[in-house]
C-alpha cells in the first residue's frame, strides 16, 4: 500500500538533498549510448547489402523491365517523320505534326518519353551489371542470366536512342556527369554489338518464375537477344555507318534465330489479326514485348498501355484521342488483304452510333485510322466506345516476323536473294493473304520489296518503318510520294544530305 | 528512450503521493479595482506555496494560510500583480491598479521565461485576445496578418487543408522551410500547427532572429513558434462555451464558355466540324463549376473548464469541429479533450502533466489526381457534355478533356482517414535553492492515422478494388533544465544549462487489393480482392543536444545574452553529425537613462541587437544513404511483384546547412504604453544549402543532394499598437504591422542556374521554375508572350501568338525562357481595428501580401490546348483576335503554330488585399443572464478581396513549397464565411 511509505519523509528527502538528485539526474540525462545517432534503414534497401541473392537479382530484372516498359506504353513523336503516320496540325497536336513536316525542335514535348525512359533504363542496367557478378549467394546461372538481362537492355535502349537522335550521351556506369559529351555513331554501335554479344551467351533460352507467363517468356531470351542483334546488324549495315560487311552477320544470326526457333518456342500467328485481340496478348510470335497489367493493386504508370484504346482512334467519330492516323499515300499502296484489314480501321461508327457507318474518306480528317492499337478487354466493338483511358494490352518489340524479312534482307544482300530469301519473306506475304514474292528479282528489286514488306508488316508500331527510311536513305524519297490531303512539308528532308534524319536533342537533356 | 521512461517513473512515483498540509490560519478581505468597485474573480494566492482561491461577487475572499506562507499575491486580468506581506494581518483590503503596459509580461522564450521589458531578440507575442473576434479552426489562421515577418498561406482551401508558415522568408531549397512549433515545451515532431485545438491556446510567442532561435540550434533556422496552452489558475471553477456555426461559399468561379460558344471554338481547334451544328446546344449543356463546388456548413463548439485550490490548478476542455468542404463530398471532423494539471507537491517541487488526445476523420480532402482533379477537371470539361448518359449511369469520359468526369471523380471518390494526436508531456520543477532550479520535462507527440479507400466501378472501371493502410509516428524528447538565477546589488544573472534528446519512429503499412468481388462490405474486407499488394517501411532519427545559456542585466539598463547550443543529428554520417550554434545579443533601456527620461517623450525606449548561427536539418532520414527505389512490376499478371533498383546516390559528405542572423530592433513606447512601436531590420544568410541538384537525365535522372550555394534575406518588420481613442463609452484600439522581405540566392557553387523538375506534365512540358544567382527563391522561368501577329510574318499567321524569339535561333522553344517573376512575396501587412462601444465590439481586419506571381496552370489549362486538354473553355478566350477584333490579345484557336503553356501568357500578379474578418459582437447585459456573461457575434470571413489574379484565389496554390512555389494546378480554393456565434462563461 502506498500508505507505507511516509510522504514527508520522501519529500524531506529530495529537499535535504537538493545537489545529490540533481547530479543523479543530470548523469542520467548525459549517460546515452553512442548508438543514438546511427542510421538503420531498417525498412529500405541500402546499396551495400543489395545484389548478394538470387532474390536481389530478380527485384533488380523486376525494376529494370518496369523501367522500360516506359517507353512502349505511349506514342512517341519522332516516328511521326515516317510516311506510314501522321497527325493534324491543331491544337495540341502540333508537336506530333513538327515532326510529320519535319519542322521539330529541340522543345518538342511528345519525343522526351523515350529519352528519358531509354536513359532511365540505362542507368538500371549499368547498375545491375557492376553488381552482378557480386552475389555471392546466386548460382553462375542466375549471375549470367541477369548479366545478359541487363547487357540487353542497355544495347536495346542505345540502339533506340542512336537511331532516333544520332550522336547521343553514352553513361556506361554509374557516375554523373553534368557536361558528359556525345558519343560517335560507331561508339555507341560497338558499345550495342558487345552487349549483345554477351546477352546471347549470358540469357537464357528460358525464363522461370513470373518472368514466364503463359508460356511466354516476359523477358529476353537468347533468342531476343539473337534477333536484336541481326537488327543492329542490318542497320549498321545501311546509314550512317554503311558497313555492307555486315549483312552477313545479320544474315548469319537471324538465321540462328529461324533454325532454333523450336528452342524459344517462335512462331508466325497463323492470322495476323490475332496478334491484336486481347486475349493473345501473350503469343508466341512475340519475340521480344511490353507486357502490361493496369489491373494490378498500386498499379503504377508503366504499368499499363496507354497505346490502347484511345492514340489511334477518331476523336471526332468514336472518341479517341486521334494523336495520329495512317498517311493517305502509304495506305494507298498498302496491297489489300487480312493484314491491311487488321491495320486499318474500315469502318467508323459516326458518334459512336453502329447504325450510321462511314468510310475514312468520310471521317472528319479523311484519313484511314490504325486497328492494331485498339483491342483491351473493355474495348466494345458493337458501338466502338473505349471503357478506359489506358489498357493491359501488349506492345511487340520484336515479332517473328521482323526475324524473317531481316534474313531476307539480309541474305539477298550478302548472298543474293536466294531460295531461303524468298522463303523468309513468303512466310510473312502467305500470312498477309499475298502471293509469293515474284522469281528472279535483282538484288536491289528484292530489297526494296522486303523493306516495302517490312513497311507494311510494321506499319504504325514504333517507328519500325521511318527507322528502315532513315538506313535506306528513302527519306526525301518516301516523301516525295505524299499524299495532297497531307499537312503540307514545312520543311523538306534531303536524301543526299541526310537533313532531317535525327531528331533534335531534347533541350532538356 | 531509457532516459525519458526512468524520469517518467520518477514523476508517477511523486504524483502519487500528495503533501499533507501544516497548521494554518484563517485571512479574510477585499480586492477591489482602481474605481473602487468590488472585483470578482480576481485570484489570490500564497507566495511560494500555489495555492490559493479567488474574489466573491462583492470582492471578498477568505483564506488559509499555512505558518510558513507570509505573502498574498493578488491578480486580476487586465491589472497589475500585487504583493502584499501579512505579517500579523488576519484582514487585508487591496486596490488594483490598471496595468499600464504590456512590459511587465513574461514571454516565454524557450527553456524558459524573460520579462517582455527584458528580451534582446526578436519576439513577437499573440495573445489569444488578439484574434477572440475571428473564428479561427486553425492556428496558422490565428497569426495570419497579425505578426510582423510571419507570412501565413492557406494553400488549400480543403478541410484541414495544408498551410504554409514563414518567419522571415525562406532559406532552404531543399532542406525545409517550416519553422519549429513548440507546444508547452515539447518541440513537435509527429504532429502539426493544425492538430490543436485553437481555443486551448493562451499565447504564441514567435522567436524571429537567430539570437533568440539559436537555443534551439538545428531547428531554429526557420524561426520557432513557441505555443502555451491555458493552465487553471486557483478559485471557483469557471465554465466556458464556445460555438459557432459558418456557412461557406465559393469566393468566385471562373467565367467559362457556354456550349455553343464552346462548340464552335472546338470547331475552330479542330480545323473540322467537329460539332456540326454548335446551335443546338443553346440551352443546354453542363455548368461544371456549380457540380463540384456546395454551399457547405461549418461548425465548431468548445467547452472549458478551469480552476483549482490546495496547490492544485487545471484546465480541461474540449472540442468537436465538423467542416464540410467546398467541393462536394468532402469534409473533415475533428474532436478531443485536453487536459492540463499544475500540482505544487511542496514548497520546492513542482509537477505539471498536459494530455492532449485528439481524433481526426477526413473524408476526400486530400489532392484528389493531381492536375486531373475535380477543380481543374470542372473548368476544362465541355459544357456540352452531360453529367449522365442515363439516369445513374455517369458520362466517364467527354470529348475533352481527357480526365474523367470531375462529379463522377468528386461523387464516387472514397478516400477516408482517420488520425489520432496525442500530445503527452509531463515536467517536474525542483528547486535546489532560491536561485537554482532544475526542470525535467518528458514528452511524447504522436499520430497514428488509418486510411482507407473504396474505388468503384466508377472510380476503377471494371477493376473495383479497396486498400488500407496506417502510418504511425512518434516523437520522444526529454529536456533537462538547470536555471540559475540570482541578482548581486546591480547586477542580474540568468544561466541555463540543458541536456535534450529527442527522436522520431515512423512506420507504415499499407495493404492494396484489385478485383474486389463485391462493394457491400465497403472498403472493410480487403480479403474479397483477387490481388493484393502490401508495403511497408520504417524510419527513425535522433538528436542530442546541449545548450547553455547566459543573461546579465546591470542596472535595468544593459542588457546581454549569449547562447550556446551544440546538436548531433543521426541524419548526417561520421564527423558531420555535431555542430555547434552559438548566438550573443545586447540591449539597451534607454529610457532608464536619465538624458532620455527627462525628455518626456518615451514612456520606453530599448535598443537591441543580436547576431547568432542556426541550422537545418530538415531533410528525410536516410536522405544521404543512397537507397534503392521500390517498384511493383506485373509481368502482364493482376499480381504485383517488387522490384529494386538504384536511386540516388550516397552522399556521405553532406552536412549542416547553417544560417547567421543579425538583427537590429528599437523598441518604443508613447504616451504612457498607449502606443508601442516595435522596428526590426534583419540580415540572414544561410550557407552550405541542402540541395537536391538534378541529375541529367541521360545520367537516369533524380537527384543527389549537396552543400553548395547561399541565400540571403533581408528586410524591415514595424509593429504599431496603440488605443488612438478611449472615451467613456467608445475605445478604438488598432494595430499594424508591416513587413518587407528581400529574398535572394547569392551562390550555387559552380552553377548560375539550375532547373527545377517539370511540374504538371500533361499540360507543362519543360521546368518553369529555376534557382537562379541573384534571384529570389521560386523564380519564374518561361518564354516571354507578346500577345498575338497583327499581321502575317513568316510562318507566322496574323493571329498566331507571338512569343519572343530571346535567342534568336529563328524558332521558339525553351531557349527562349527567361526569369519572369517569383513566387516569393515582398511585402505582408495587417491591419486588425476594434472598435468597443457600450456592449458592442466591431472587428475590421485586413491583410495583404504583395510583390508575388502565381503561374495559374489551372486558367492556362482552360485557355490552350494542351496534350490533355485539347479544347478551350475560356470564355475571354473566344474574343480571339481576328482583323476586325484586333485589340485582343488571345490567339486565333485555329492557329496552325503553337501556344506555349509555357510561357509568361499565364504569369499572374499574386498580390492581394483581403478583408479577412469583419464581426460584430454583443455582450449581453449582466441582469439579463442570472449566472452566466454571454457574447453574441456574427462575423464575416474573405468576404471581399482585392486582386488582379484571375484564379479562384490568390492564397491556393497546388505547389506549395518555396522553389517550387506559386503553381496553380487546380488548388482547392478557400471559401468565403458568414458565422455565427455564441460565448458564454459561468
Amino acid at each position: 500500500m502506498l500508505k507505507a511509505i511516509d510522504m514527508k519523509k520522501v519529500i524531506n528527502y529530495i529537499n535535504g538533498r537538493p545537489i545529490r538528485i540533481t547530479l543523479v539526474m543530470c548523469c542520467l540525462a548525459l549517460a546515452s549510448c553512442s548508438k543514438f545517432l546511427d542510421e538503420t534503414p531498417k525498412g529500405s534497401i541500402t546499396p551495400q547489402s543489395f545484389y548478394k541473392t538470387a532474390n536481389d537479382l530478380q527485384l533488380a530484372e523486376t525494376a529494370l523491365a518496369l523501367q522500360f516498359n516506359l517507353a512502349f506504353n505511349q506514342v512517341t513523336a519522332p516516328y511521326y517523320a515516317g510516311d506510314d503516320i501522321a497527325a493534324k496540325r491543331n491544337g495540341n497536336k502540333i508537336d506530333f505534326s513538327d515532326f510529320d513536316v519535319f519542322n521539330a525542335n529541340s522543345s518538342n514535348s511528345r519525343m522526351t518519353t523515350w529519352w528519358n525512359a531509354f536513359y532511365g533504363t540505362i542507368k538500371s542496367a549499368n547498375s545491375l551489371l557492376a553488381n552482378y557478378n557480386n552475389a555471392t549467394e546466386a548460382t553462375a546461372d542466375q549471375k549470367n542470366n541477369a548479366g545478359g538481362y541487363a547487357y540487353f537492355m542497355r544495347a536495346i535502349s542505345y540502339f533506340y536512342l542512336t537511331r532516333t537522335w544520332g550522336e547521343v550521351p553514352m553513361p556506361v556506369d554509374n557516375s554523373i556527369n553534368d557536361n558528359r559529351p556525345n558519343a560517335k555513331v560507331a561508339d555507341l554501335y560497338n558499345l550495342i554489338v558487345g552487349d549483345l554479344q554477351k546477352a546471347e551467351t549470358m540469357l537464357p533460352d528460358h525464363w522461370t518464375g513470373p518472368a514466364k507467363q503463359n508460356g511466354v517468356d516476359v523477358l529476353p531470351t537468347k533468342g531476343s537477344a539473337k534477333a536484336l542483334l541481326a537488327n543492329v546488324y542490318l542497320t549498321m549495315a545501311g546509314w550512317p555507318l554503311k558497313q555492307a560487311d555486315k549483312y552477313s552477320l545479320a544474315a548469319a544470326k537471324a538465321k540462328e534465330v529461324i533454325d532454333n526457333k523450336a528452342t524459344w518456342g517462335y512462331t508466325l500467328l497463323t492470322n495476323f489479326p490475332d496478334l491484336w485481340k486481347f486475349s493473345n496478348r501473350f503469343n508466341t510470335e512475340a519475340v521480344y514485348a511490353c507486357y502490361f497489367n493496369k489491373t494490378t493493386p498500386n498499379a503504377t504508370w508503366g504499368n499499363g498501355n496507354m497505346m490502347a484504346p484511345n492514340p489511334y482512334a477518331p476523336d471526332y467519330e468514336e472518341g479517341g484521342w486521334e494523336d495520329g492516323f495512317g498517311e493517305i499515300s502509304f495506305f494507298n499502296r498498302f496491297p489489300a488483304g487480312p493484314r491491311k484489314d487488321a491495320t486499318y480501321q474500315k469502318d467508323y461508327f459516326v458518334k459512336n452510333d453502329p447504325a450510321n457507318v462511314v468510310d475514312w474518306q468520310h471521317t472528319l480528317q479523311k484519313h484511314p485510322y490504325f486497328l492494331k492499337y485498339r483491342e483491351d478487354d473493355q474495348f466494345n466493338w458493337s458501338n466502338h466506345k473505349a471503357g478506359d483511358w489506358w489498357s493491359s494490352a501488349t506492345s511487340f518489340v520484336i515479332r517473328y516476323s521482323e526475324v524473317l524479312l531481316t534474313y531476307a534482307e539480309a541474305q539477298a544482300m550478302s548472298a543474293g536473294p536466294d531460295a531461303n530469301a524468298y522463303l523468309a519473306i513468303n512466310q510473312v506475304r502467305q500470312r498477309a493473304g499475298l502471293t509469293p514474292l515474284p522469281e528472279g528479282l535483282s538484288q536491289t528489286d528484292f530489297r526494296n520489296a522486303v523493306v516495302a514488306e517490312r513497311g507494311w508488316e510494321f506499319a504504325g508500331e514504333f517507328g519500325i518503318r521511318w527507322f528502315d527510311l532513315v538506313r535506306t536513305e528513302t527519306v526525301q524519297q518516301a516523301n516525295s510520294l505524299r499524299d495532297a490531303g497531307e499537312v503540307a512539308l514545312i520543311n523538306h528532308p534531303s536524301d543526299a544530305g541526310h537533313t532531317y534524319y535525327w531528331a533534335p536533342i531534347p533541350f532538356v537533356k | 528512450m531509457v532516459i525519458s521512461k526512468k524520469v517518467l517513473l520518477l514523476f508517477v512515483g511523486l504524483a502519487l503521493f500528495v503533501t499533507s498540509l501544516a497548521q494554518t490560519r484563517k485571512i479574510t478581505g477585499k480586492v477591489t479595482g482602481p474605481d473602487q468597485q468590488p472585483l470578482e474573480g480576481a485570484t489570490v494566492v500564497v507566495k511560494g506555496l500555489g495555492h490559493g482561491t479567488s474574489t466573491l461577487k462583492d470582492g471578498s475572499f477568505v483564506i488559509n494560510v499555512p505558518e510558513t506562507g507570509n505573502t498574498l499575491i493578488f491578480s486580476f486580468t487586465g491589472m497589475e500583480v500585487q504583493e502584499v506581506p501579512l505579517a500579523d494581518k488576519t484582514t487585508v483590503r487591496v486596490q488594483l491598479k490598471g496595468k499600464v503596459s504590456k512590459l511587465d509580461d513574461v514571454v516565454v522564450i524557450g527553456y524558459g521565461t524573460q520579462k517582455r521589458r527584458d528580451l534582446t531578440g526578436a519576439v513577437s507575442t499573440l495573445s489569444s485576445q488578439a484574434y477572440k473576434e475571428q473564428p479561427v479552426l486553425n492556428a496558422s489562421s490565428a497569426i495570419q496578418g497579425r505578426v510582423a515577418g510571419v507570412s501565413v498561406t492557406n494553400n488549400s482551401g480543403a478541410p484541414g487543408g495544408s498551410v504554409k508558415l514563414r518567419i522571415r522568408g525562406p532559406n532552404s531549397i531543399n532542406g525545409g522551410n517550416d519553422p519549429l512549433y513548440v507546444v508547452d515545451g515539447v518541440a513537435l515532431g509527429s504532429t502539426g500547427l493544425g492538430d490543436l485545438n485553437v481555443s486551448d491556446i493562451a499565447s504564441m510567442e514567435v522567436l524571429k532572429d537567430a539570437s533568440a532561435t539559436a537555443v534551439y540550434g538545428s531547428r531554429g533556422a526557420n524561426g520557432v513558434v513557441l505555443i502555451t496552452t491555458k493552465s487553471g489558475s486557483s478559485g471557483v471553477p469557471r465554465i466556458e462555451y464556445n460555438g459557432f456555426v459558418s456557412f461557406n461559399r465559393p469566393m468566385k468561379k471562373y467565367s467559362l464558355m457556354d456550349p455553343v460558344t464552346y462548340a464552335k471554338m472546338a470547331n475552330l481547334t479542330s480545323g473540322v466540324n467537329t460539332f456540326p451544328d454548335p446551335q443546338s446546344y443553346a440551352g443546354k449543356g453542363t455548368d461544371w463549376q456549380n457540380m463540384i463546388f456546395s454551399n457547405s456548413v461549418t461548425q465548431s463548439h468548445e467547452l472549458s473548464v478551469t480552476g483549482g485550490k490546495e496547490g492544485v490548478k487545471y484546465y480541461v476542455s474540449g472540442f468537436y469541429i465538423d467542416q464540410q468542404g467546398l467541393l462536394v463530398n468532402s469534409s473533415q471532423k475533428r474532436f478531443g479533450f485536453r487536459s492540463n494539471l499544475d500540482v505544487k507537491l511542496s514548497s520546492r517541487l513542482d509537477f505539471g502533466v498536459n494530455v492532449y488526445l485528439a481524433r481526426i476523420n477526413s473524408h476526400n480532402n486530400g489532392d484528389m489526381g493531381s492536375k486531373g482533379n475535380p477543380v481543374t477537371g470542372a473548368l476544362t470539361w465541355a459544357p456540352t457534355e452531360a453529367v449522365y448518359d442515363a439516369p445513374g449511369q455517369y458520362n466517364r469520359f467527354g470529348i475533352s478533356p481527357i480526365w474523367a468526369n470531375p462529379y463522377m471523380t468528386i461523387k464516387e471518390s472514397d478516400n477516408d482517414n482517420f488520425g489520432n494526436i496525442g500530445v503527452f508531456n509531463a515536467r517536474l520543477k525542483y528547486a535546489i535553492t532560491d536561485w537554482l532550479t532544475f526542470t525535467v520535462n518528458a514528452a511524447l507527440d504522436l499520430k497514428t492515422a488509418k486510411s482507407a479507400s473504396l474505388r468503384n466501378d466508377w472510380i476503377s472501371p471494371g477493376n473495383p478494388g479497396s486498400s488500407q493502410g496506417s502510418t504511425e509516428s512518434y516523437t520522444f524528447q526529454n529536456s533537462n533544465i538547470l536555471t540559475f538565477h540570482k541578482t548581486f546589488d546591480k547586477h542580474d544573472l540568468t544561466a541555463t544549462a540543458l541536456v535534450e534528446e529527442s527522436s522520431n519512429k515512423y512506420n507504415y503499412f499499407n495493404a492494396s487489393g484489385s478485383g474486389l468481388a463485391s462493394l457491400s462490405n465497403g472498403y472493410h474486407n480487403l480479403g474479397l480482392n483477387a490481388s493484393q499488394s502490401i508495403n511497408s517501411g520504417y524510419s527513425n532519427w535522433a538528436l542530442l543536444s546541449y545548450m547553455g545559456r547566459v543573461a546579465y542585466s546591470y542596472n535595468d539598463k544593459y542588457l546581454l545574452t549569449a547562447t550556446l547550443r551544440r546538436d548531433g543529428s543521426s541524419k548526417f554520417q561520421g564527423n558531420n553529425k555535431w555542430s555547434s550554434f552559438p548566438s550573443f545579443s545586447a540591449g539597451w533601456k534607454l529610457s532608464n537613462e536619465k538624458f532620455i527620461d527627462d525628455l518626456g517623450v518615451f514612456s520606453n525606449l530599448k535598443l537591441r541587437a543580436g547576431w547568432g548561427v542556426t541550422g537545418n536539418q530538415a531533410i528525410d532520414p536516410y536522405s544521404t544513404l543512397g537507397l534503392l527505389n521500390s517498384v511493383i512490376y506485373s509481368y502482364g499478371t493482376p499480381n504485383g511483384y517488387q522490384g529494386y533498383t538504384l536511386g540516388n546516390p550516397a552522399t556521405p559528405n553532406v552536412k549542416w546547412e547553417t544560417s547567421k542572423q543579425t538583427d537590429i530592433g528599437l523598441d518604443m513606447g508613447f504616451l504612457n504604453g498607449r502606443i508601442n512601436i516595435t522596428a526590426d531590420y534583419y540580415n540572414k544568410n544561410t550557407s552550405d544549402l541542402l540541395l537536391f541538384t538534378r541529375i541529367a537525365n541521360y545520367d537516369g535522372g533524380g537527384s543527389y543532394l549537396k552543400n553548395i550555394g547561399k541565400v540571403n534575406n533581408k528586410g524591415w518588420e514595424f509593429m504599431i499598437e496603440g488605443t488612438p481613442y478611449k472615451g467613456r463609452e467608445l475605445t478604438w484600439s488598432t494595430s499594424l504591422n508591416l513587413s518587407f522581405n528581400k529574398n535572394k540566392v547569392i551562390d550555387l557553387g559552380k552553377d548560375s542556374l539550375l532547373e527545377r523538375n517539370v511540374i504538371g506534365g500533361g499540360l507543362i512540358s519543360a521546368p518553369i521554375q529555376v534557382v537562379k544567382v541573384g534571384q529570389p527563391m521560386g523564380a519564374f522561368y518561361l518564354i516571354p508572350w507578346e500577345g498575338v501577329y497583327q499581321s502575317d510574318n513568316g510562318a507566322y499567321k496574323a493571329g498566331d501568338a507571338k512569343y519572343r524569339d530571346v535567342n534568336g535561333n529563328g524558332s521558339i522553344g525553351f531557349e527562349d525562357r527567361v526569369i519572369a517573376g517569383s513566387a516569393t512575396p515582398t511585402f505582408i501587412w495587417g491591419f486588425n481595428n476594434s472598435f468597443a462601444y457600450k456592449n458592442f465590439e466591431l472587428n475590421i481586419f485586413i491583410q495583404g501580401s504583395h510583390g508575388n506571381k502565381i503561374f495559374n496552370a489551372t486558367y492556362a489549362a482552360t485557355a490552350i490546348p494542351t496534350s490533355d486538354v485539347k479544347f478551350i473553355n475560356l470564355a475571354d478566350a473566344a474574343n480571339y483576335w481576328t482583323s476586325s477584333n484586333t485589340n485582343s490579345t488571345w490567339a486565333n484557336p485555329a492557329s496552325k503554330n503553337k501556344s506555349w503553356i509555357e510561357s509568361t501568357q499565364f504569369l499572374q500578379d499574386g498580390g492581394y488585399v483581403r478583408l479577412k474578418n469583419v464581426s460584430l459582437s454583443y455582450t449581453l447585459p449582466k441582469n439579463l443572464l442570472k449566472v452566466a456573461a454571454a457574447k453574441v457575434y456574427v462575423s464575416a470571413q474573405n468576404i471581399a478581396t482585392l486582386t488582379k489574379y484571375k484564379g479562384f484565389d490568390p492564397e491556393a496554390t497546388t505547389v506549395g513549397g518555396d522553389v517550387d512555389a506559386g503553381i496553380d494546378l487546380g488548388a482547392y480554393p478557400s471559401p468565403k464565411t458568414v458565422t455565427v456565434g455564441l460565448q458564454v462563461k459561468f
